[in-house]
């Protein structure tokens, strides 16, 4: 399993890439694993407020219905339409272009709080046992 | 004894075929034509329209099933149409043959009681004929009700009535009123390929089913990209060249091609005579009936819709069971404890039973059980796996007291539950009953075990 380092992420197993004070989100390499082969994911709105800790989303794979939590707060700007048609793209690509959508930070210091790769990957092998 | 049904939809058509086979000399007057709403402007066109959506859904999805198709898919209205019309004739011969079978005399016209024994009868040709009867059920069941300030006018503002017999396929609509008719109609136009907009009074769409049942059903809708405006009031609609548009409260306006009002049923308790005889009307203009389905005058009784209760084509048809049997002399109570109810959107939705809700009201205390149809080989090998069960049960006695279904052949797996609850069974009875593999059925069984924490293909809780 793959966890760039340069992704900050959450343990509700979502990760955020940040660029000044817009952020990527998107679920972790582990997350649709476990969900399997995923078949639709409900997309926020645009100018949706997500806040961290909550559900923003929520995927449905083969097996199981599950909520994304918001790694951070924020308002949706962007969100990657292409998982409408294709939410398989988030199995084959869960960092690249399976990203879900982009957000403008409601206060960038709640990145302190998540976990750097090598945490996040201690996390779920810890949550495994 | 002679007996006048006045209406032929499934209350009183079932209600004349009762009588007739309990022994009655039976007319039936009919305005329109026999199997009424249900059959001509209801249950029945609504299903043959679902069913040729679902086969649009199923054929855009055969690549999925290993089927290639060369050729583009298209819906072809006409054609759906005529469809349609065919299964209609089809029950409206089989219920007329009924008719002649059990010699119901069947009477076309426009039906009014002047007394508690006699009936005028407006006839298709501009006759009057008086008929007179010993006994009269009234039937006469219920029309779409219209929002006054924009009365339907059969060409951009829509009545289900209209919507079933539309000639082109609509680029974008408007459904005021998420309701059961209107969601099931949403579904069959967005198949079609019509843009879909729901704005809805409530909160929710079909706001009177299980809470976990409406929620996924407005997932459903968002994931076939129909939308569903919430809390939302019409204030204005007006006709112009590029289409109807729709002003809401708050100031947003909509613009479609179509409208389609679905905001309920009005009874047809007019002009048939109530006053002059003096049957007792309620609040709702509903016709008032004890549980022989009787009115407060003598000999004559009320079903279906009229009365204002249920507005099911089921229902109808065993109020009219009761009412011929006390008709005739046989006496029998109406039991609405068991009334199985369906929604045919996509997914289907059925219940049977008490909601949560109601089981608190009643001081029960409850507990459920849920189970994922995802979870089920069958569901997957059918490529349906959108949907579950959930059953409510007496946490003390274990009894079966309600079981709601969003799913796949929702509408046909809601009956084992029906009789199990209608039998005062055990949700232990449903568990321990092995269910054949691999089939639907399964979801009742292990959401039944799930009451217990005991099913089978759900992973441990954390
Ligand atoms: C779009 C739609 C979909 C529906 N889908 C379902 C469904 O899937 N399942 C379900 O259970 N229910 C469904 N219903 C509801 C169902 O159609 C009604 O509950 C049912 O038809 C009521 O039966 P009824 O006999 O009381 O009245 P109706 O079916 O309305 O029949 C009354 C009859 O009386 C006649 N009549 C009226 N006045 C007179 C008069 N003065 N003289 C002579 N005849 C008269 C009318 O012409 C009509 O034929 C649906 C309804 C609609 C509109």
């Amino acid at each position: 399993m793959n966890f760039p380092d340069d992704l900050k992420y959450h343990r509700e197993h979502t990760w955020v890439k940040v660029s000044g004070k817009k952020a990527t989100i998107g679920i972790t390499d582990y997350a649709q694993d476990a969900l399997g082969d995923i078949v639709y994911i409900d997309l926020p709105e645009i100018d949706a407020e997500i806040s961290k800790d909550a559900e923003f989303s929520e995927i449905e794979s083969t097996k199981a219905t599950s909520s994304v939590i918001a790694p951070v707060s924020g308002t949706i700007i962007e969100v990657n339409e292409d998982l409408e048609e294709s939410p398989e793209i988030i199995n084959e690509d869960p960092y690249g272009k399976g990203w879900i959508a982009v957000l403008e930070l409601t206060d960038p210091s709640e990145i302190d709080d998540l976990l750097d790769a090598a945490d996040y990957e201690r996390y779920i092998e810890e949550e495994a046992k | 004894m002679r007996l006048l049904v006045l209406g032929a939809g499934p209350g009183g058509y079932v209600a004349a075929l009762k009588a007739a086979q309990l022994g009655a000399e039976v007319i039936v007057v009919e305005d329109t034509e026999v199997g009424g709403t249900c059959l001509n402007r209801g249950c029945i066109p609504t299903k043959a329209l679902v069913a040729s959506a679902e086969a649009i859904h199923k054929a855009k999805k055969l690549k999925d099933f290993g089927v290639d198709v060369s050729g583009e898919i298209t819906p072809n209205l006409s054609r759906i149409m005529e469809r349609k019309n065919k299964v209609v004739s089809t029950q409206v011969k089989g219920i007329r043959s009924l008719f002649k079978s059990w010699g119901v005399t069947l009477i076309e016209g426009k039906g009014m009681l002047l007394t508690p024994g006699k009936v005028e009868i407006e006839k298709k040709d501009g006759s009057v004929e008086i008929v007179e009867a010993d006994k009269i059920i009234i039937a006469t069941g219920s029309k779409p009700a219209q929002i006054p300030i924009f009365p339907f006018d059969g060409e951009h503002i829509l009545s289900s009535d209209d919507a079933l017999n539309i000639k082109s396929i609509p680029k974008s609509l408007i459904i005021v009123g998420a309701g059961v008719i209107g969601c099931e109609f949403a579904c069959i136009f967005r198949e079609l390929g019509t843009e879909v907009t729901m704005v809805e009074m409530m909160p929710g769409a079909i706001s009177t089913e299980d809470p976990e049942i409406a929620r996924l059903l407005e997932k459903e809708l968002k994931k076939k990209k129909i939308k569903l405006m919430t809390e939302v009031k019409v204030e204005r609609v007006e006709g112009q060249h590029d289409g109807i548009h729709v002003g809401l409260a708050g100031g947003k306006e909509l613009v479609a091609e179509k409208l389609l009002v679905s905001i309920g049923r009005s009874l047809n308790t007019e002009g048939i005579g109530l006053e002059a005889i003096g049957i007792k009307k309620g609040s709702r203009g509903e016709i008032e009936v004890n549980e022989h389905m009787e009115t407060n005058i003598e000999g004559i009784y009320a079903i279906g819709d009229v009365t204002g209760g249920m507005l099911l084509a089921h229902v109808a048809s065993k109020e009219g069971t009761v009412a011929a049997y006390n008709a005739c002399g046989i006496e029998k109570k109406i039991d609405y404890s068991v009334v199985p109810a369906a929604i045919f959107t996509s997914p289907e939705i059925a219940s049977v039973g008490l909601r949560e809700d109601q089981a608190s009201e009643k001081g029960i205390d409850y507990i459920t059980g849920h189970f994922q149809f995802r979870a089920l080989g069958k569901a997957h090998a059918m490529g349906e796996i959108s949907g579950f069960v959930k059953v409510v049960a007496d946490k003390e006695t274990d009894r079966l007291l309600g079981v709601h279904i969003i799913g796949p052949h929702a509408s046909d797996l809601i009956h084992e539950a029906a009789v199990a609850i209608k039998a005062g069974l055990k949700v232990r009875d449903i568990a321990d009953t092995i269910h054949a593999h691999p089939t639907l059925s399964e979801g009742l069984m292990e959401a039944a075990e799930d009451v217990h924490g005991e099913a089978i293909h759900v992973p441990k809780p954390t």
